[in-house]
Protein backbone atom coordinates (compact mmCIF):
# COMPACT_ATOMS: atom_id res chain seq x y z
CA UNK A 1 0.00 0.00 0.00
CA UNK A 2 1.50 3.21 -1.06
CA UNK A 3 1.20 6.66 0.80
CA UNK A 4 -1.78 8.10 -0.88
CA UNK A 5 -3.85 5.11 -0.01
CA UNK A 6 -2.15 4.35 3.57
CA UNK A 7 -3.56 8.35 3.64
CA UNK A 8 -7.25 7.18 2.54
CA UNK A 9 -6.82 4.30 5.07
CA UNK A 10 -6.95 6.69 7.47
CA UNK A 11 -9.45 9.15 6.53
CA UNK A 12 -11.84 6.09 6.43
CA UNK A 13 -10.86 5.06 9.45
CA UNK A 14 -11.64 8.40 11.71
CA UNK A 15 -14.77 8.84 9.37
CA UNK A 16 -16.22 4.92 9.73
CA UNK A 17 -14.19 3.82 12.80
CA UNK A 18 -13.89 0.11 13.49
CA UNK A 19 -17.37 -1.82 14.91
CA UNK A 20 -15.97 -1.79 18.65
CA UNK A 21 -18.85 -3.51 20.21
CA UNK A 22 -19.54 -7.18 18.54
CA UNK A 23 -20.76 -9.03 22.06
CA UNK A 24 -24.05 -10.31 21.80
CA UNK A 25 -25.83 -8.60 24.18
CA UNK A 26 -28.25 -11.78 24.80
CA UNK A 27 -28.84 -15.17 23.82
CA UNK A 28 -30.89 -15.55 20.55
CA UNK A 29 -31.44 -18.98 21.02
CA UNK A 30 -35.11 -18.15 21.78
CA UNK A 31 -35.85 -16.06 18.57
CA UNK A 32 -34.37 -19.06 16.28
CA UNK A 33 -36.38 -21.39 18.18
CA UNK A 34 -39.60 -19.68 17.13
CA UNK A 35 -38.13 -19.14 13.67
CA UNK A 36 -37.54 -22.90 13.68
CA UNK A 37 -41.63 -22.96 14.61
CA UNK A 38 -42.82 -21.16 12.51
CA UNK A 39 -44.65 -23.34 9.47
CA UNK A 40 -43.10 -22.61 6.23
CA UNK A 41 -44.54 -20.56 3.64
CA UNK A 42 -46.93 -22.21 1.34
CA UNK A 43 -47.84 -20.54 -1.95
CA UNK A 44 -51.70 -21.07 -2.83
CA UNK A 45 -52.10 -23.69 -5.77
CA UNK A 46 -53.80 -20.58 -8.11
CA UNK A 47 -50.64 -19.34 -7.62
CA UNK A 48 -48.72 -21.82 -8.95
CA UNK A 49 -51.60 -22.85 -11.90
CA UNK A 50 -51.04 -18.57 -12.98
CA UNK A 51 -47.05 -19.09 -12.97
CA UNK A 52 -47.72 -22.39 -15.15
CA UNK A 53 -49.86 -20.41 -17.32
CA UNK A 54 -47.60 -17.77 -17.91
CA UNK A 55 -44.72 -19.49 -18.89
CA UNK A 56 -46.89 -21.12 -21.42
CA UNK A 57 -47.79 -18.31 -23.06
CA UNK A 58 -44.03 -16.99 -22.80
CA UNK A 59 -42.93 -20.18 -24.56
CA UNK A 60 -45.83 -20.19 -27.15
CA UNK A 61 -45.75 -16.25 -27.94
CA UNK A 62 -41.99 -14.99 -27.30
CA UNK A 63 -42.03 -11.63 -28.55
CA UNK A 64 -44.14 -11.15 -25.51
CA UNK A 65 -41.08 -11.52 -23.67
CA UNK A 66 -39.77 -7.88 -23.84
CA UNK A 67 -43.68 -6.78 -22.96
CA UNK A 68 -43.46 -8.85 -19.61
CA UNK A 69 -39.96 -7.74 -18.95
CA UNK A 70 -40.75 -3.82 -19.04
CA UNK A 71 -44.03 -4.64 -16.78
CA UNK A 72 -41.82 -6.48 -13.92
CA UNK B 1 -17.47 -29.55 19.03
CA UNK B 2 -16.99 -33.63 17.72
CA UNK B 3 -17.59 -34.99 14.11
CA UNK B 4 -19.86 -37.18 15.83
CA UNK B 5 -21.87 -34.11 17.20
CA UNK B 6 -21.40 -33.01 13.93
CA UNK B 7 -22.57 -35.57 11.88
CA UNK B 8 -26.04 -35.39 13.92
CA UNK B 9 -26.02 -32.19 12.91
CA UNK B 10 -26.21 -33.70 9.44
CA UNK B 11 -28.93 -35.69 10.06
CA UNK B 12 -31.34 -32.59 11.55
CA UNK B 13 -30.96 -33.45 14.67
CA UNK B 14 -32.40 -30.45 16.43
CA UNK B 15 -30.06 -30.48 20.46
CA UNK B 16 -27.04 -30.66 17.88
CA UNK B 17 -28.30 -27.62 15.77
CA UNK B 18 -28.66 -25.88 19.57
CA UNK B 19 -25.39 -26.79 20.53
CA UNK B 20 -23.89 -25.46 17.44
CA UNK B 21 -25.94 -22.15 17.44
CA UNK B 22 -24.91 -21.66 20.92
CA UNK B 23 -21.42 -22.22 20.57
CA UNK B 24 -21.16 -20.16 17.27
CA UNK B 25 -23.71 -17.42 17.61
CA UNK B 26 -21.41 -14.53 19.58
CA UNK B 27 -19.00 -15.58 16.79
CA UNK B 28 -21.54 -15.14 13.91
CA UNK B 29 -22.93 -12.01 14.91
CA UNK B 30 -19.58 -10.48 15.56
CA UNK B 31 -18.88 -10.99 11.93
CA UNK B 32 -21.97 -9.33 10.75
CA UNK B 33 -20.86 -6.62 12.81
CA UNK B 34 -17.79 -6.16 11.46
CA UNK B 35 -19.68 -5.19 7.88
CA UNK B 36 -23.55 -3.86 8.49
CA UNK B 37 -22.44 -1.89 12.01
CA UNK B 38 -25.86 -2.14 13.31
CA UNK B 39 -26.52 -4.34 16.50
CA UNK B 40 -30.24 -4.69 15.55
CA UNK B 41 -29.38 -5.72 11.58
CA UNK B 42 -26.90 -8.02 12.98
CA UNK B 43 -28.96 -10.27 15.38
CA UNK B 44 -31.91 -10.54 12.38
CA UNK B 45 -29.24 -11.54 9.93
CA UNK B 46 -26.96 -14.08 12.85
CA UNK B 47 -30.71 -15.60 13.07
CA UNK B 48 -31.44 -15.71 9.03
CA UNK B 49 -27.51 -17.04 8.99
CA UNK B 50 -28.56 -20.59 11.05
CA UNK B 51 -32.02 -20.63 9.82
CA UNK B 52 -29.87 -20.97 6.35
CA UNK B 53 -27.59 -23.88 7.91
CA UNK B 54 -30.00 -25.66 9.53
CA UNK B 55 -32.28 -25.91 5.87
CA UNK B 56 -28.56 -26.76 4.58
CA UNK B 57 -27.42 -29.36 7.22
CA UNK B 58 -27.27 -32.17 4.77
CA UNK B 59 -25.06 -30.21 2.43
CA UNK B 60 -22.48 -29.80 5.39
CA UNK B 61 -19.45 -31.94 5.63
CA UNK B 62 -18.44 -32.73 9.18
CA UNK B 63 -14.83 -33.08 8.60
CA UNK B 64 -14.88 -29.38 7.43
CA UNK B 65 -14.75 -26.21 9.51
CA UNK B 66 -18.64 -25.36 10.42
CA UNK B 67 -17.88 -21.60 11.82
CA UNK B 68 -15.61 -21.15 8.20
CA UNK B 69 -19.02 -22.38 6.93
CA UNK B 70 -21.23 -20.28 9.13
CA UNK B 71 -19.30 -17.03 8.19
CA UNK B 72 -19.38 -17.74 4.37
CA UNK B 73 -23.26 -17.55 4.76
CA UNK B 74 -23.20 -14.61 7.17
CA UNK B 75 -21.46 -12.81 4.78
CA UNK B 76 -23.35 -13.44 1.94
CA UNK B 77 -26.42 -12.68 3.81
CA UNK B 78 -24.71 -8.82 5.21
CA UNK B 79 -23.56 -8.16 1.38
CA UNK B 80 -27.34 -8.76 0.33
CA UNK B 81 -28.32 -6.66 3.07
CA UNK B 82 -26.57 -3.91 2.04
CA UNK B 83 -26.87 -4.02 -1.37
CA UNK B 84 -30.74 -3.65 -0.73
CA UNK B 85 -30.15 -0.57 1.54
CA UNK B 86 -29.58 2.24 0.02
CA UNK B 87 -29.29 5.71 1.52
CA UNK B 88 -32.95 7.04 2.14
CA UNK B 89 -31.54 10.63 1.36
CA UNK B 90 -28.19 12.36 0.40
CA UNK B 91 -25.70 12.47 2.89
CA UNK B 92 -24.89 15.71 4.57
CA UNK B 93 -24.13 17.36 8.01
CA UNK B 94 -26.88 15.75 9.60
CA UNK B 95 -26.08 11.91 8.80
CA UNK B 96 -25.78 10.36 11.96
CA UNK B 97 -21.99 9.46 12.15
CA UNK B 98 -22.10 6.93 14.64
CA UNK B 99 -24.01 4.05 14.44
CA UNK B 100 -25.20 1.34 17.19
CA UNK B 101 -21.96 -0.26 18.04
CA UNK B 102 -19.26 1.57 16.19
CA UNK B 103 -16.37 3.17 17.43
CA UNK B 104 -16.75 7.13 18.00
CA UNK B 105 -15.28 9.34 14.78
CA UNK B 106 -12.40 11.48 15.17
CA UNK B 107 -14.00 14.85 16.89
CA UNK B 108 -11.52 16.76 14.74
CA UNK B 109 -12.48 15.47 11.71
CA UNK B 110 -14.49 18.22 10.03
CA UNK B 111 -17.84 17.04 9.68
CA UNK B 112 -18.06 18.13 6.07
CA UNK B 113 -15.51 16.29 5.12
CA UNK B 114 -16.52 13.21 7.13
CA UNK B 115 -19.89 13.68 5.51
CA UNK B 116 -18.21 13.70 2.22
CA UNK B 117 -15.71 10.58 3.19
CA UNK B 118 -18.74 8.52 4.49
CA UNK B 119 -21.28 9.28 0.95
CA UNK B 120 -18.56 8.50 -1.18
CA UNK B 121 -18.04 4.77 0.75
CA UNK B 122 -21.79 4.70 0.74
CA UNK B 123 -21.43 5.13 -3.69
CA UNK B 124 -19.77 2.24 -3.53
CA UNK B 125 -20.99 -1.07 -4.50
CA UNK B 126 -21.91 -3.60 -1.66
CA UNK B 127 -19.22 -5.82 -2.63
CA UNK B 128 -16.41 -3.67 -2.52
CA UNK B 129 -17.78 -1.48 0.24
CA UNK B 130 -17.35 -5.37 2.33
CA UNK B 131 -13.94 -5.65 1.02
CA UNK B 132 -12.85 -1.71 1.99
CA UNK B 133 -14.22 -2.17 5.40
CA UNK B 134 -13.32 -5.54 6.12
CA UNK B 135 -9.62 -5.22 5.20
CA UNK B 136 -8.86 -1.44 5.74
CA UNK B 137 -11.17 -0.72 8.54
CA UNK B 138 -11.47 -3.42 10.49
CA UNK B 139 -7.89 -4.37 9.28
CA UNK B 140 -8.69 -8.15 8.81
CA UNK B 141 -6.18 -10.36 7.12
CA UNK B 142 -7.09 -10.81 3.17
CA UNK B 143 -7.02 -14.62 3.53
CA UNK B 144 -9.76 -14.24 6.30
CA UNK B 145 -11.75 -12.53 3.98
CA UNK B 146 -11.50 -14.52 1.00
CA UNK B 147 -12.75 -17.05 2.98
CA UNK B 148 -15.34 -15.23 4.10
CA UNK B 149 -16.23 -14.21 0.49
CA UNK B 150 -15.55 -17.31 -1.28
CA UNK B 151 -13.10 -16.03 -3.14
CA UNK B 152 -9.07 -15.70 -4.01
CA UNK B 153 -7.14 -13.52 -1.55
CA UNK B 154 -6.18 -12.49 -5.43
CA UNK B 155 -9.34 -11.32 -5.79
CA UNK B 156 -9.73 -9.48 -2.27
CA UNK B 157 -6.73 -7.10 -2.93
CA UNK B 158 -8.38 -6.27 -6.69
CA UNK B 159 -11.45 -5.37 -4.84
CA UNK B 160 -9.74 -3.41 -2.24
CA UNK B 161 -7.84 -1.38 -5.05
CA UNK B 162 -10.73 -0.92 -7.39
CA UNK B 163 -12.44 0.66 -4.26
CA UNK B 164 -9.66 3.24 -3.16
CA UNK B 165 -9.66 3.70 -6.96
CA UNK B 166 -13.64 4.72 -6.81
CA UNK B 167 -13.23 6.41 -3.93
CA UNK B 168 -10.30 8.41 -4.76
CA UNK B 169 -12.37 10.08 -7.79
CA UNK B 170 -15.12 10.36 -6.04
CA UNK B 171 -13.20 13.04 -3.00
CA UNK B 172 -11.37 14.31 -5.32
CA UNK B 173 -14.93 15.48 -7.05
CA UNK B 174 -15.77 16.86 -3.47
CA UNK B 175 -12.75 18.64 -3.22
CA UNK B 176 -11.86 15.87 -0.52
CA UNK B 177 -7.89 15.20 -1.38
CA UNK B 178 -6.33 12.49 1.19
Amino acid sequence: MNEQDEALKQLLQRAAPAATDRELKHDLWPEMRQRLERPPVRIPWGDWALAAALLLCLLLFPQTIPAVLYLL
Amino acid sequence: MVEVELERFTRGDIQAFEALFRQYQGEVYGWIMRIVHDSGAAEDLTIETFWRIYRACARFDPSRSFGAWARRIATNLALEHLSRRRPEKPLDHDFPIRGPGTGTPDPAMAADVRAKVLAAFDELPAKLRVAVRLALIEERPYAEIADALGISTNGVKSRVFRAIRRLRKSLEKRGVRP
